[in-house]
C-alpha cells in the first residue's frame, strides 16, 4: 500500500470522526435543552384532580352527559379541574394538546385561588376548520416555576377522538 | 450437489469470513427476537388494532427477509442451482408482500383511509423513489452496485426498518407521554426517539450488507451508494404512511388531498435526497470507510462515528425544525424550502464532501490497478483501454460506439466486458490492501472471463 493511499484513507477516517464530534456536540446539547425542560427534583408530591372530560355546547358554555375517555370529531369536548384540590400557593395552568403536540386550548397560567372560576377547559377547534382533528389529547395541568417553564404534571388525562 | 462458485479462502488460519458470518447472523438473530418481543408486548399492553397488527406482521417480515437472503446468496451459487435457489426466493418474498398488504389494509382501514387512496399516495410516491435509487446507485461512478441489492436494501428500510420503528417507538412514545411534561422537553425525547431508533433500525441492513455481501462492498462510496438507498426506502414507506393518515384526518374538511400533496411534496421532492437517504448515507460512510481500515479498534470507531452522525442529523431535525417556523404567507413558500436547506444543507454538504473524495480515492486506486494488469500482458487489461476505463464518459462513448456498430447486443456484450475489467481491478486493490479473503484463483477466474467476454465483443 503506497503512502498516498495510506494517508486518503486515514483523511477519510478522520474527517468523520470530525464529524462525529459534531454530531456529539449536537446530541449533548439537545440533552442540555431535555434537562432544561425536565428537571430533575421537581416533583411536589401535589395532585390535581380532574373531575372528568365532557361534551361542551360552546354556545352555553356548559359541559353535557356522562364522563367519557372517547368522543366523535364532531363534538367539542371539555375537561372540569377541581383546582380546590390544588394548594393556592402554586403557580399553574391547564392545557390541551392535539395528536400532533399542539396546544388546543389553555387556562392559566396563575394560582390555583384565582383560576377557581375557569373550572371548565374546553378544547378548541383549529382555524380554518370545522371539527377537532382525530386522534389521541392528552389534558394536563402543569406546575409553573417562577420563570413560567412548565415543570411537573399535577395530573393528566388521555382522550381518543374518533375519526 | 449444490456446489458454491466462491473457492474457499485462500488462507486456512483466517477465521476471517467465518466469523462475519457468525456476527451476521447473530445481528439478525437479534432483529427477529426484537420483532417478537415488540411486538408481543405492543399486543399484551396496548392491545390496539396497531398492535395486532404487528403481532400479524411478523409473519411478512421473517418471510421477506428470509426470501431477500436467499435471493442475495443465490447469484454466490453455480447456474444449476441458482434457479431452484431465486425460485424459493421469489416464492417467500411474494408471500411476504402479500401478508404485508394485508397488514397495511388493516392498519390503513382503521384509519379511515381505505386501500384505494393508500394505493394512490404509493403510485405518486413510486417514480420519485426510482429516480432517486436512480441517482444514488449512479454516484459510484467508477464501479456500479448490482441493482439487486441496491432494491435489498431499499426494501430493508421500506418493510423491516419500518417494522422495527413503529413497535419500538410505539413503546417509547406511550411511556414519554405518560411521564414527561408536555412541550418541548417531550418534544425532544420525541426527537432522541426518531434519531435513534430509526438510525439503529436502517444502519443494521448496511452493518448486515458489510458482512455478509462483502464483495460486492467495496468502499466509502458503496456505503454511501447502500445506507442512502436503505434511506430512501424507508423515506417511501414513511411518505405512504403519512400521506395516508393525514389525507383520512382531512378529508371531513375537504382538504385531505392538499395535506397528502403537500406530505408528498416535503417528503418526497424536498426531502428526498434531504432527509432519511442523508443520515443513513452517513451511517454507510462509516462503515464503507471500517471496510478499508487495518485495525479493528479503527474499524468500530469508524462505525459508530457513522451512527452518531446520522443519529444527530436526524435528531436535529426532529428538535429544532419548529425553530423556523412557515409563516402563513405567499413567503412560506420560500421559507420551506430555505428551513430544508439551513438544517439539512450542512449534512448533505458534508456528505457530498466524502462521496467526492471517496469516488476520488477509487479511481485513483482503480487506474493504477488496471495500469499494473496491463503491464503484466495477460490480455485482460491492454495498455491502450485503460484511459477509457479510467472515465464514465469514454466508457460511455465506446458503448454507444458498439450500439452503433451492431445495436443493443453490442452495448451490452461492452458494457459487460467494461464491468468484468473494472471487477478486476477491484479485486487486485483489495488483495494488494490485504482486505480480501477469497483465494488468488478468483482473480484469475475474473481474468480469465474478462478474456472470455472480449472474444464476443465486436471488434472496434
Amino acid at each position: 500500500m503506497s503512502a498516498a493511499t495510506y494517508d486518503q484513507l486515514h483523511t477519510l477516517y478522520r474527517t468523520v470522526l470530525v464529524f462525529a464530534t459534531v454530531g456529539a456536540i449536537i446530541l449533548s446539547v439537545g440533552l442540555l435543552q431535555f434537562v432544561y425542560f425536565e428537571r430533575p427534583g421537581q416533583e411536589t408530591g401535589v395532585k390535581a384532580r380532574i373531575v372528568g372530560v365532557y361534551e361542551y355546547d360552546p354556545a352555553t358554555k356548559k359541559t353535557i352527559g356522562p364522563d367519557g375517555s372517547e368522543f366523535p370529531r364532531s363534538d367539542v369536548f371539555a375537561a372540569v379541574i377541581d383546582w380546590s384540590s390544588v394548594p393556592s400557593q402554586l403557580a399553574v395552568d391547564a392545557r390541551w394538546y392535539d395528536t400532533f403536540g399542539s396546544m388546543r386550548g389553555e387556562v392559566g397560567p396563575g394560582h390555583s385561588s384565582d383560576l377557581s372560576n375557569y373550572s371548565v377547559v374546553p378544547v378548541q377547534v383549529p382555524p380554518n376548520l370545522q371539527f377537532v382533528l382525530p386522534g389521541r389529547y392528552t389534558f394536563v395541568v402543569e406546575r409553573l416555576d417562577a420563570d413560567g417553564v412548565p415543570v411537573e404534571v399535577l395530573a393528566r388525562r388521555f382522550v381518543l377522538v374518533d375519526r | 450437489m449444490i456446489t458454491s462458485t466462491t473457492p474457499p479462502a485462500a488462507d486456512p488460519e483466517s477465521a476471517l469470513r467465518p466469523r462475519r458470518y457468525g456476527i451476521a447472523f447473530a445481528v439478525a438473530a437479534l432483529v427477529v427476537l426484537a420483532l417478537i418481543a415488540s411486538s408481543i408486548l405492543n399486543y399484551v399492553y396496548l392491545d390496539t388494532i396497531p398492535g395486532r397488527a404487528s403481532l400479524y406482521g411478523l409473519l411478512a417480515v421473517a418471510s421477506i427477509t428470509l426470501g431477500t437472503y436467499i435471493l442475495v446468496r443465490a447469484f454466490n451459487r453455480d447456474r444449476a442451482t441458482r434457479r431452484n435457489h431465486l425460485i424459493r426466493a421469489g416464492v417467500l418474498i411474494g408471500l411476504g408482500v402479500l401478508l404485508w398488504l394485508l397488514v397495511i389494509d388493516v392498519f390503513l382501514y382503521t384509519q379511515s383511509a381505505g386501500p384505494g387512496v393508500a394505493a394512490v399516495c404509493a403510485l405518486a410516491c413510486l417514480p420519485t423513489t426510482a429516480f432517486g435509487l436512480l441517482v444514488v446507485r449512479r454516484m459510484d461512478r467508477n464501479h456500479k452496485e448490482p441493482w439487486r441489492l441496491v432494491l435489498v436494501a431499499a426494501a430493508w428500510g421500506a418493510i423491516v426498518a419500518t417494522s422495527l420503528v413503529v413497535w419500538a417507538e410505539t413503546v417509547w412514545e406511550v411511556s414519554a407521554q405518560r411521564a414527561l411534561v408536555p412541550g418541548p422537553g417531550l418534544d425532544t425525547s420525541l426527537a432522541f426517539m426518531a434519531g435513534t431508533l430509526e438510525e439503529l433500525a436502517k444502519g443494521l441492513a448496511v452493518v448486515l450488507l458489510f458482512l455478509v455481501m462483502r464483495s460486492e462492498f467495496d468502499d466509502v462510496v458503496d456505503g454511501i451508494v447502500y445506507g442512502a438507498a436503505v434511506g430512501m426506502g424507508f423515506n417511501f414507506m414513511e411518505s405512504v404512511s403519512y400521506m395516508t393518515n393525514l389525507y383520512s384526518i382531512f378529508a371531513p374538511e375537504h382538504q385531505g388531498g392538499i395535506a397528502a400533496g403537500v406530505q408528498w411534496y416535503n417528503r418526497q421532492v424536498l426531502g428526498l435526497f434531504f432527509g432519511h437517504a442523508t443520515y443513513t448515507a452517513y451511517i454507510g460512510a462509516g462503515v464503507g470507510i471500517a471496510r478499508q481500515l487495518p485495525s479493528l479498534r479503527q474499524k468500530v470507531l469508524a462505525i459508530v462515528a457513522g451512527f452518531v452522525v446520522a443519529i444527530a442529523g436526524h435528531f436535529s431535525w426532529d428538535a429544532w425544525v419548529n425553530l423556523f417556523p412557515i409563516p402563513n404567507t405567499l413567503f412560506g413558500i420560500v421559507a420551506i424550502h430555505l428551513r430544508t436547506l439551513v438544517m439539512t444543507g450542512p449534512f448533505a454538504a458534508g456528505l457530498i464532501g466524502l462521496l467526492i473524495f471517496g469516488i476520488r480515492f477509487e479511481g485513483q486506486n482503480l487506474v493504477e490497478q488496471m495500469r499494473k494488469e496491463a503491464a503484466t500482458g495477460a490480455g485482460a487489461i491492454l495498455p491502450d483501454e485503460v484511459p477509457v476505463l479510467a472515465s464514465p464518459w469514454r466508457r460511455l462513448r465506446q458503448r454507444v460506439q458498439a450500439f452503433q456498430r451492431v445495436g443493443l447486443p453490442g452495448y451490452f456484450k461492452v458494457s459487460r466486458l467494461q464491468t468484468a475489467q473494472l471487477d478486476l481491478a477491484m479485486e487486485r486493490w483489495h488483495r494488494e490492501r490485504k482486505e480480501i479473503d477469497t483465494p488468488l484463483e478468483a482473480e484469475q477466474r475474473l481474468r480469465e472471463r474478462v478474456i472470455q467476454l472480449r472474444h464476443w465483443v465486436p471488434a472496434s
